[in-house]
């Protein structure tokens, strides 16, 4: 019996240890790149199909024995991903990269540096600011600026017309105001929010922050300063507050994840959200097509009647892996997505904003999109740091917000925790 | 048969070779080949496991010895900075936090986990046939749910906006649960995911100990009805010892997995769990893929080692001691 004990001993060990090193380990990647094929990742919704076979086949005639492989990434789990490709002797060519990650990969030496490239770019000169800036890293241009997107208000004009609202509000005052005709006009609506806006949604809770002249931190030298304590902020938040408190029944400590669906079930009049969006919200599949003549769209107004806040400008670079065997070829992929040719298709099949000045107004004429390339033109960005990823994967935007619309913690304090969190990340030594 | 005196130990002791009587043969060669042969029979698979095992947990605790960011991971060259990681999780207040709640969450899983896996295994003894055969397909059908599906179902049915678990609640006057968010409050929060891992685990424990209490001889239950024992006492005093053995081994079994849950909590909470959700599995993973510190984040691994590592030394004594008694 003695064996059967050892046994099992052995047993009961090796299942302790085969557990914990398969609790710490992630998903695995196997991208083997053989002579002739060039990989990209592409992240889920950014071009559309038809747009990728578009450049495959350009890039077919100029190269007729590459193949290439582009693979769909998802945004939730990609930094890991990331992570793990650029570590392993074989990367993926051609990455699209959020350009809020460009930082912390370019400094890491992730990818390879396209300054002495960047002529051969066409619009490499009308490049959108906020983007080419993400792309610089320690004075090194780390990517190749893909597609810009930005935020508004999505309404139902409908909701609008029936509580006797004739025009969409033009201050942060009328916005509050009529969404509160528009609460007391739903009152039976148990499940009704005039602006829905879940807890953990921080891109749409910066123009708040931004519009009152606060920040979440401002360089000074080398030193990073947390700033989502000071007064502009706190303001900015105070309000936002305000009105998720009055206005909206979205989950105080939930994400956005799920809001297009939630407003297509009818009991929202309001929407901070991305111009690609709309898409999601009248397709057949996914949402509902009837809305379409129902919909308008307005910039977030500014306190300041009249003028307009400033939004995030979110988006995609391109970026080559600097252990890419392929440099060229993953170079002349890069040009095309970022030529004119497949930019204005971004703009007009994906409904994205291009990647130059020079097309920004290809969608003027576009009611619904026209109103997110406008609402571009007054955007910022957050700290251009490689420590910015980790400020994100911390929570700490989201932790804050929550904690203040769920009033776990007054506006000073959970600004004040969350401005140490930020200084103390965005300082740390990589 | 109902004279027959009730003696726990006779059943075990019938099965297996009596090594005692090995010892007195005469042939010293046969001896100790007789000894060896136990360590023959094990070193394939100690070699199999030490070759898989030894080298990740070589690397996992040099690892846990160095300063190992995103740059030193794509250099594959980390810097030496010995137990700094240690020190700096021992005085991290939220590395504490972190064991206390995994630890409590393995004793809440395991302990609910083991009673309902029993009464079910108990319940499948006693059923007819044909319920026998439906119950232990329904516990077939669980286990053969992939995890990852499994935790986005339970996603849905608890949502904030479309959960059916919330609307049937709130439809049969439990609560009003219409917008009602289970993860606001991680208490609440872990109740869901301690209901889900031990839905998880049910079909396994209660397969498993069903046919462990096939094992137990009907002529001592029958005996012991005889001496006028309830079905409490005959539980307690005849089916538990025959099986302890098995309850070892699942309650190890069970130790190990839910200390180290990981997919429960991240994916039923989007990938972006707060702080209130760390177990020590996600812990480790944070800080080694989202705030790209790998040395820390190995070095907290290596405490979740150890951990389990004393917390199946004690089964591991406790099963070598029931094997003496087994002689």
């Amino acid at each position: 019996m003695r064996t059967q004990h050892l046994a099992r001993a052995a047993a009961v060990l090796a299942l302790a240890l085969a557990g914990v090193a398969c609790g710490t380990g992630g998903s695995s990647s196997s991208s083997s790149t053989q002579s002739g094929t060039l990989t990209v990742w592409l992240m889920n919704g950014s071009a559309p199909p038809s747009v990728v076979d578009g450049v495959n086949a350009d890039f077919k005639t100029q190269h007729p024995n590459v193949k290439v492989n582009v693979q769909i990434q998802q945004w939730s789990d990609v930094t890991t991903k990331l992570d793990t490709a650029f570590a392993g002797s074989t990367p993926p060519d051609v990455v699209e990269l959020g350009n809020t990650l460009v930082a912390k990969y370019g400094a890491a030496g992730a990818l390879a540096d396209v300054s002495g490239r960047k002529s051969g770019y066409q619009n490499s000169g009308t490049w959108l600011q906020s983007l080419t800036d993400s792309c610089v890293v320690s004075g090194k241009l780390s990517c190749v600026p893909y597609y810009a997107g930005s935020r508004a208000i999505v309404y139902r004009k409908d909701m609008f017309a029936s509580a006797g609202i004739a025009a969409p509000p033009a201050s942060m005052a009328e916005l509050m105001a009529d969404g509160q005709k528009l609460m007391a006009a739903n009152s039976t609506d148990a499940d009704y929010s005039a602006l829905y806006f879940p807890g953990k949604y921080w891109y749409a809770a910066l123009p708040f922050i931004w519009d009152f002249g606060g920040d979440i931190a401002t360089r000074s030298g080398s030193q990073w300063k947390g700033t989502l304590d000071s007064s502009g902020s706190q303001q900015g938040l105070t309000t936002l507050a305000t009105m998720v408190a009055k206005l909206s029944r979205a989950d105080k400590t939930g994400d956005e994840a799920k809001q297009d669906q939630a407003f297509v079930q009818g009991h929202i009049a309001m929407l901070i959200a991305n111009g690609w969006e709309i898409g999601v919200i009248t397709d057949p599949k996914t949402g509902d097509p009837t809305l379409k003549d129902k919909l308008g769209v307005f910039p977030i107004p500014s306190h300041n009647a009249g003028q307009v806040a400033p939004v995030f400008l979110g988006g995609s670079d391109l970026g080559i892996a600097a252990k890419s065997k392929n440099q060229d070829l993953a170079n002349d992929w890069v040009k095309l997505l970022a030529n004119t040719k497949f930019q204005t298709q971004m703009a007009t099949v994906g409904q994205v904003i291009p990647n130059t000045t020079t097309l920004l107004d290809l969608n003027k004429d576009q009611p619904l999109i026209g109103t997110f390339a406008q609402a571009a033109k007054n955007s910022r960005f957050v700290p251009n740091s490689p420590n910015w990823a980790n400020v994100e994967s911390a929570n700490v935007l989201p932790d804050m917000l929550v904690s203040i619309f769920s009033a776990k913690a007054s506006v000073p304090q959970a600004t004040a925790s969350a401005s140490t969190q930020v200084a103390q990340i965005l300082n740390a030594k990589s | 048969m109902c004279a027959a005196p009730m003696t726990t130990e006779s059943a075990p002791a019938a099965l297996g070779p009596r090594t005692g009587t090995l010892a007195t043969r005469p042939a010293r060669r046969r001896r100790l080949s007789v000894r060896a042969a136990p360590y023959l029979l094990i070193a394939p698979t100690v070699l199999v496991i030490a070759a898989v095992m030894a080298y990740p947990l070589g690397t996992l605790v040099s690892l846990s010895l160095q300063h190992y960011g995103l740059r030193e991971l794509l250099a594959h060259q980390g810097t030496w900075v010995a137990l700094e990681n240690y020190r700096a999780i021992v005085a991290d207040s939220l590395f504490w936090q972190v064991v206390g709640r995994s630890v409590l969450f393995t004793g809440a899983g395991v302990a609910i986990s083991m009673v309902l896996g029993t009464l079910l295994a108990l319940l499948m003894e006693r059923v007819s046939g044909p319920v026998r055969l439906l119950l232990s397909g329904g516990l077939i059908f669980v286990w053969a749910t992939p995890v990852v599906v499994a935790i986005d179902i339970w996603q849905w049915m608890f949502d904030y906006e479309f959960g059916v678990g919330n609307w049937l609640l709130s439809n049969a006057h439990v609560a009003n649960l219409r917008h009602y968010n289970w993860f606001e409050n991680p208490l609440q929060g872990f109740a869901i995911i301690t209901a889900l891992v031990v839905w998880g685990a049910l079909p396994f424990l209660a397969i498993t100990l069903y046919a462990g209490l096939a094992q137990v001889p009907r002529e001592l239950v029958e005996a012991a009805e005889c001496d006028g024992a309830g079905p409490w006492h005959i539980f307690w005093q005849v089916t538990a010892p025959i099986i302890r053995p098995l309850f070892l081994i699942l309650l190890s079994l069970s130790t190990i997995w839910d200390f180290q849950v990981f997919n429960q909590v991240w994916i039923m909470l989007n990938s972006r769990p707060s702080s209130g959700y760390y177990l020590m599995g996600v812990y480790s993973y944070v800080e080694s893929f989202r705030v790209d510190q790998f040395g820390s984040g190995a070095a907290i691994a290596v405490v979740m080692v150890l951990v389990l590592l004393v917390a199946t030394f004690v089964y591991i004594r406790q099963m070598a001691q029931t094997g003496e008694l087994d002689r």
